[in-house]
C-alpha cells in the first residue's frame, strides 16, 4: 500500500468511526430504553450533547495544574491514533508496520494513564477515587485484552491485527476453535468492562459512589468535558469494531476486490449487532459491587489464559 | 590516544578522585563528584564505542601473583553495561553536586562504587571480578551507612552487607565450578570449558541466585526497599539504574558465554522467576508510601520482566533458534538501558521532592507541580515511561518482549515452553496495568490535588543543576523512545557476540523489525499523536467558536474544601489491595472504645498494613533459628583452657582417624 493510499485509508477510518460512534451509542441507548418500556433519548441526542459542550464556556478549579488542561487532548489523541491500526472496512490497516495489538493496547493505557491524571488534578475526592477504581479495574481488563488478541495472533502467527482478521478470514468457519471461543468471551468482559458499562460500571448515573468513569470528569466542563465523552464514545466504538472484525471477520475482502460497499454493510450491521447485544446484556444484568469485580474479571482472566493455552497445545 | 589507553584514564581518574575529599575546599566544592562525573563521561563514550564497533579493548592492570592477576577485557557484553553505568554515573553525580551534603567518606567512597562497577563489567578472570564486586559491594555499602546515626540506616546497611555476600558467595562458587572444569580462571578460557549437564545446571542455578541477588529478583530482593531509600538519592539512582545491572551482567555472562546453550528448563526457570518478581514487585510498589520504596519495589519489577527477557531468550537459545534468542536478548538489554534512564530520573526526582517538601512520605505531599513544574513535568515523563506507555522508552523493551513470546508460544519448541510464554504474556500484562496503576498513584498523590502539609505547602523548585539534569532525563526518555531503532542498531553487536545472529532489523521510518516477526515505529506513533493532540482541539474551536474559561473553588459536595478530603497514597491503592487481598495478605485492626453503656462510640481506632511476607515469613524465622544454633554452638566456649586442649586432641584423633 502507498503511502497516499494509507492516508486516505487513514481519513477514512478515522472519519468513519468518530462520526459513527456517537450514533452506535445512541443506538445502545435506545434499545435499552426500549428493552425497560421507555421512549428514550433520540438517536442523534449524543451529537447535540457534543456540540452542546462544545460550544460552551467551562469553569477549571482553581487547584489544578496543566495535567488537567490538557488530559483531555491528550486522551483523544491516544484513541484517535488508535484507531489507525484497526481493520475497519478490510484488513488492510493504515499503519500495518508501525505497529500492532500490542500498541492499541499500549495506547489505551496512555489515555487511561492520562485520564486518571487528569481526574486526580483537582484535588477532588470524587475524582480521585474515580482514578483509583479505573486503574485497579484497568489492570485487571489489560490481562484478558492482551489474552484474547494473542489467542487469535498466536494462531496467525503475527501481533498485526490486520493480519490477524486476514488470516481468521480465511479459515472460515474453522477458524472457531475452543480456544477462540474462550477469547471471544474474555473480549466481551473486555468490552463491558472497558467501556464502563453493567455489571461493572454504569454509564447512566451520575455522583454514585459506584461509579467509575463518571467520576473522573466531575470537575471537567465546557469543551473538555465534551472532549473526554466523544474520546470515551470513540474507544468504545473501536473495541465494538475490534469485536466485530477480529472475531467475526466474515465479509472482510482485501482492498480493491470490488467488494467494497458489501464489506462497509457488512461492517455496518455486525457493529450495530454487537452494539444491541451490548444493550440486551446490560439490561439483564445488574451492577455488580466493586470489590466483587475480580471474581467476575478473574474468571474471564483465566478463560483467556486457557484458550491461549489450548491454541499453543493444539 | 589508544581505546586501552583512554580506559586506563578512566580507571586513574576515578582512582584519584577520593583524594580531593581529604581537602576542605576541595570537598566543598564537590570536585570528587565533578572529577568523577567526567571519569564516568569518559567510561560511558569509551563503552559505547566497542559496543557499536563489537571489539575489545585489553588492558593488563597489576599481577602480583600468578593466581592474583588484575586484568580487563571490555567485550560488546560487558561494555553495553559498562555505558549503563557510566551514563547513570554520569547524571547521578552532577546531581549530587547540587543534591549531596559534603562528607568526606561519602565523597571518597563514591568515586570508588563507580570504579568497581565499571571493573565488574571489564573484569577478564575471575579473580579481577570478584575483587571488584567486593569493592562495590563495601563502597556502597559505606554509602548505604552514611553517618549511621538513625537505627533504621544501620540495620538496612547491615542487611544489604550480609545479602550481598550471600551474592559473593554464590556467584564465586559457581565461577569456580567452571574454572576448575576449564582449568583456568580466565574467562576467555572459560568460555571454552564444557561442563556435564548436571553440572552446567547447578553452576547456572547458582548463578541465578547468587547473582539475582545483586538484581534483586524475588524472593532475595529483601535489601532493595530497604538500602535504596535510606542512601542518598544519588547513590539509591547508581544503585537502583546500575548496581542492580551488575547481577544481569552476571547471569548473562555465566548462562550465555561461560555455559553452552544448555537444558530447556533454564530459560522457563527464568521466566517463572522473572515473572513473580515483577508481579510481587509491582504489587507491593503499590503498598509502600514512601516515595523511595516505591522506586525500590519497581525495581524488584524491572528486573524481573529483563529476566523474563533472558528467559525467553535462553529457551530460543536451547533449541537451537538463535535469531529468536538474539531478539529477547534485544529486549532484555533495552530494557536494561531504559530502566537505567527512567529509574535514574525517577529517583533523583525523589531527590528533589525530598530537598523541597523535606519528605518522602507521599501521603504527607500533593500539589507539588504548582511550586516545582519542570521537577514534576520529568517526573510525569519518567512516571510514564516507567508504565511502559508509548511514544516513550520503556514501551519499546516491553512491546519487543511481549512480541518475542508470541513467537515463543506459536514456534514448534514443545508446549511446555509455550504453556510458559502464554502464562508470562498474561503475567505481564497484568504487571503492565498493575505498573501503571502504580506510577499514576505515586506522581498523582504526590505532585497533583492539594498539599496536604505545611512542608508540601511551602516547596520551592531545587537547584537549577538538580532539575536541569531532571529535564536532561525526561528528554532522554522522550528521544530513547521515538529514537529506539537507533539504540536497536546500537545494541545489536552485543547479540551478534553472543548468538551469531542479529534479533531485529531498523527499517526506513524508524521502525523496529524483529526477526522472528512483528515490527514496531516508535517515531510514527509517536508522531500520531503530536499530531492527534491538538487537531481535534483546532477543529472543535474552528466550527463552535471560541469560548471562555473561568477558574473556581474545586467542588466537595457543597462543604468547604479541605486538603485533608483528599484521597492518599493508602486510600489510592484500596481497591487493588482488596482485589489481591489473598496474595498480599494485609492486616487491619480496629478497636472501638465506648462512652461506658451507650452505644454509641467515643473513639475508634483504625491500623492496617501490608506485611512484607518473604522477611517475615522466612527470613526472620532463619534469622531466629541462625541465633538459636548459634547459642547452642557457643555452649563450646566456655572459657576453661583444659577443654580447648581437650578440643584440638579431639580435632587431632579425628583427623588422623579419617585421613588415614
Amino acid at each position: 500500500m502507498s503511502i497516499a493510499d494509507a492516508a486516505m485509508l487513514a481519513v477514512l477510518q478515522l472519519g468513519a468511526l468518530a462520526g459513527v460512534a456517537p450514533l452506535l451509542n445512541g443506538l445502545i441507548r435506545k434499545v435499552k430504553a426500549r428493552l425497560q418500556y421507555r421512549q428514550g433519548p433520540p438517536l442523534l441526542q449524543n451529537y447535540y450533547d457534543l456540540g452542546k459542550w462544545w460550544s460552551r464556556s467551562e469553569q477549571v478549579a482553581t487547584s489544578t495544574s496543566f495535567v488537567h488542561r490538557c488530559a483531555p487532548a491528550g486522551v483523544l489523541a491516544t484513541t484517535l491514533a488508535a484507531t489507525l491500526f484497526l481493520p475497519v472496512f478490510s484488513w488492510h490497516t493504515p499503519l500495518s508496520s508501525a505497529g500492532d495489538l500490542f500498541v492499541v493496547v499500549a495506547l489505551f493505557a496512555l489515555g487511561r494513564a492520562l485520564l486518571t491524571l487528569g481526574g486526580m488534578d483537582s484535588g477532588s475526592s470524587f475524582g480521585q477515587m474515580g482514578s483509583s477504581r479505573e486503574v485497579a479495574v484497568g489492570a485487571l481488563v489489560e490481562p484478558i485484552l492482551i489474552l484474547s488478541l494473542v489467542t487469535l495472533a498466536i494462531g496467525a502467527d503475527s501481533t498485526r491485527l490486520g493480519e490477524i482478521v486476514r488470516v481468521a478470514a480465511g479459515q472460515g468457519g474453522s477458524a472457531i476453535t475452543p480456544g477462540w471461543i474462550l477469547a471471544a468471551a474474555g473480549f466481551a468482559v473486555v468490552l463491558v468492562a472497558e467501556t464502563g458499562r453493567i455489571p461493572v460500571d454504569n454509564p447512566d448515573t451520575h455522583l454514585e459512589l459506584t461509579m467509575i468513569h463518571e467520576a473522573m470528569l466531575i470537575e471537567y466542563s465546557g469543551r473538555s468535558l465534551g472532549m473526554l465523552h466523544f474520546s470515551a464514545l470513540l474507544k468504545q466504538a473501536i473495541l465494538v469494531v475490534l469485536l466485530a472484525n477480529v472475531f467475526l471477520p466474515f465479509g472482510l475482502t482485501a482492498a480493491g476486490t470490488g467488494g467494497h460497499a458489501i464489506a462497509a454493510a457488512l461492517v455496518v450491521g455486525k457493529v450495530a449487532g454487537v452494539g444491541i447485544g451490548l444493550a440486551i446484556v446490560e439490561s439483564v444484568l445488574a451492577k455488580t459491587r466493586l470489590f466483587e469485580l475480580p471474581d467476575l474479571l478473574g474468571m474471564a482472566a483465566f478463560a483467556t489464559l486457557l484458550g491461549a493455552a489450548l491454541v499453543v497445545l493444539a | 590516544m589508544s581505546a586501552a589507553g583512554a580506559l586506563g584514564v578512566v580507571l586513574l581518574v576515578l582512582a584519584i578522585a577520593p583524594a580531593f575529599a581529604l581537602h576542605g575546599g576541595a570537598l566543598r566544592l564537590r570536585v570528587p563528584l565533578w572529577i568523577a562525573a567526567s571519569g564516568a563521561a569518559l567510561a560511558t563514550v569509551i563503552a559505547v564505542r566497542v559496543v557499536a564497533g563489537g571489539s575489545t579493548i585489553a588492558l593488563g592492570l597489576w599481577s602480583p601473583a600468578p593466581y592474583a592477576d588484575l586484568a580487563l577485557r571490555l567485550d560488546p557484553l560487558g561494555a553495553a553495561f559498562a555505558a549503563i553505568i557510566g551514563g547513570t554515573a554520569v547524571f547521578a553525580s552532577v546531581f549530587g553536586t547540587a543534591y549531596a551534603h559534603p562528607r568526606r567518606v561519602d565523597d571518597a567512597a563514591y568515586p570508588l562504587f563507580i570504579l568497581a562497577m565499571l571493573m565488574v563489567t571489564g573484569a577478564a578472570n575471575v579473580f579481577t571480578f570478584l575483587v571488584a564486586w567486593e569493592g562495590m559491594a563495601l563502597t556502597s555499602f559505606l554509602l548505604v551507612l552514611g553517618d549511621g546515626d538513625q537505627r533504621p540506616r544501620r540495620h538496612a546497611a547491615v542487611l544489604y552487607l550480609g545479602m550481598t555476600h550471600l551474592a559473593t558467595v554464590l556467584a564465586a562458587a559457581a565461577f569456580f565450578l567452571v574454572a576448575h572444569e576449564a582449568g583456568s580462571t580466565d574467562f576467555a578460557k572459560m568460555a571454552g570449558a564444557h561442563l556435564s549437564g548436571a553440572r552446567a545446571s547447578v553452576v547456572f542455578v547458582l548463578a541465578v541466585i547468587g547473582f539475582g541477588t545483586k538484581a534483586g529478583l524475588i524472593p532475595f530482593h529483601i535489601w532493595l526497599p530497604r538500602a535504596h531509600p535510606v542512601a542518598p538519592s544519588h547513590v539509591s539512582a547508581l544503585m537502583s539504574g546500575a548496581m542492580v545491572k551488575t547481577g544481569i551482567y552476571g547471569i548473562l555472562r555465566v548462562s550465555f558465554v561461560l555455559l553452552g546453550p544448555g537444558e530447556h528448563w533454564w530459560g522457563i526457570a527464568l521466566i517463572f522467576a522473572g515473572c513473580i518478581s515483577a508481579i510481587l514487585g509491582v504489587l507491593y510498589a503499590l503498598m509502600e508510601h514512601d516515595f523511595k520504596r516505591v522506586l525500590a519495589y519497581s525495581t524488584v519489577e524491572n528486573v524481573g520482566i529483563i529476566t523474563v527477557a533472558l528467559g525467553a531468550a535462553l529457551v530460543f537459545r536451547s533449541y537451537g533458534l538463535d535469531a529468536a534468542a538474539a531478539a529477547a536478548l534485544l529486549a532484555a538489554l533495552i530494557h536494561a538501558v531504559n530502566h537505567a534512564a527512567f529509574k535514574t530520573l525517577l529517583f533523583l526526582g525523589a531527590g528533589a521532592v525530598q530537598r523541597s517538601a523535606h519528605t518522602l512520605n507521599i501521603d504527607r505531599c500533593g500539589g507539588l507541580i504548582h511550586a516545582m513544574p519542570v521537577t514534576g513535568g520529568a517526573v510525569l515523563v519518567g512516571s510514564l515511561a516507567i508504565a511502559g506507555l508509548p511514544p516513550l522508552n520503556g514501551f519499546v523493551g516491553e512491546w519487543m518482549l511481549l512480541r518475542s513470546l508470541v513467537s515463543l508460544a506459536g514456534s514448534p519448541v514443545g508446549s511446555v515452553a509455550g504453556a510458559t510464554a502464554v502464562l508470562a504474556l498474561g503475567g505481564l500484562a497484568l504487571v503492565g496495568g498493575l505498573a501503571l496503576a502504580c506510577f499514576v498513584r505515586l506522581f498523582g498523590i504526590t505532585f497533583l490535588g492539594a498539599p496536604r502539609s505545611d512542608e508540601a505547602a511551602s516547596a520551592r523548585e531545587p537547584h537549577p543543576l538538580m532539575y536541569g539534569v531532571l529535564a536532561t532525563l525526561a528528554v532522554i526518555c522522550v528521544a530513547g523512545g521515538a529514537g529506539a531503532p537507533a539504540l536497536v542498531r546500537l545494541l545489536r553487536p552485543v547479540a551478534t557476540s553472543l548468538l551469531s545472529a542479529r534479533g531485529a532489523a531498523v527499517e526506513p521510518w524508524h521502525g523496529i523489525a524483529l526477526d522472528t516477526g512483528g515490527s514496531l515505529s516508535p517515531a510514527v506513533i509517536a508522531l500520531c499523536l503530536v499530531v492527534a493532540a491538538p487537531l481535534p482541539w483546532l477543529a472543535i474551536r474552528a466550527i463552535f467558536g471560541r469560548t471562555s474559561r473561568s477558574s473556581g473553588p474545586v467542588w466537595s459536595t457543597g462543604v468547604s474544601f479541605r486538603p485533608s478530603m483528599q484521597y492518599t497514597g493508602v486510600s489510592f491503592s484500596k481497591p487493588v489491595r482488596l482485589f489481591f487481598r489473598r496474595v498480599l495478605l494485609p492486616e487491619r485492626q480496629v478497636l472501638v472504645s465506648y462512652h461506658g453503656t451507650s452505644p454509641l462510640p467515643r473513639l475508634v481506632k483504625y491500623s492496617g498494613r501490608v506485611p512484607a511476607l518473604f522477611e517475615e515469613r522466612f527470613y526472620l524465622p532463619a534469622r531466629g533459628a541462625a541465633i538459636w544454633s548459634a547459642g547452642r554452638i557457643r555452649l563450646l566456649q566456655n572459657g576453661s583452657v583444659q577443654v580447648y586442649l581437650l578440643y584440638l586432641m579431639a580435632a587431632l584423633v579425628t583427623l588422623l582417624v579419617v585421613a588415614r
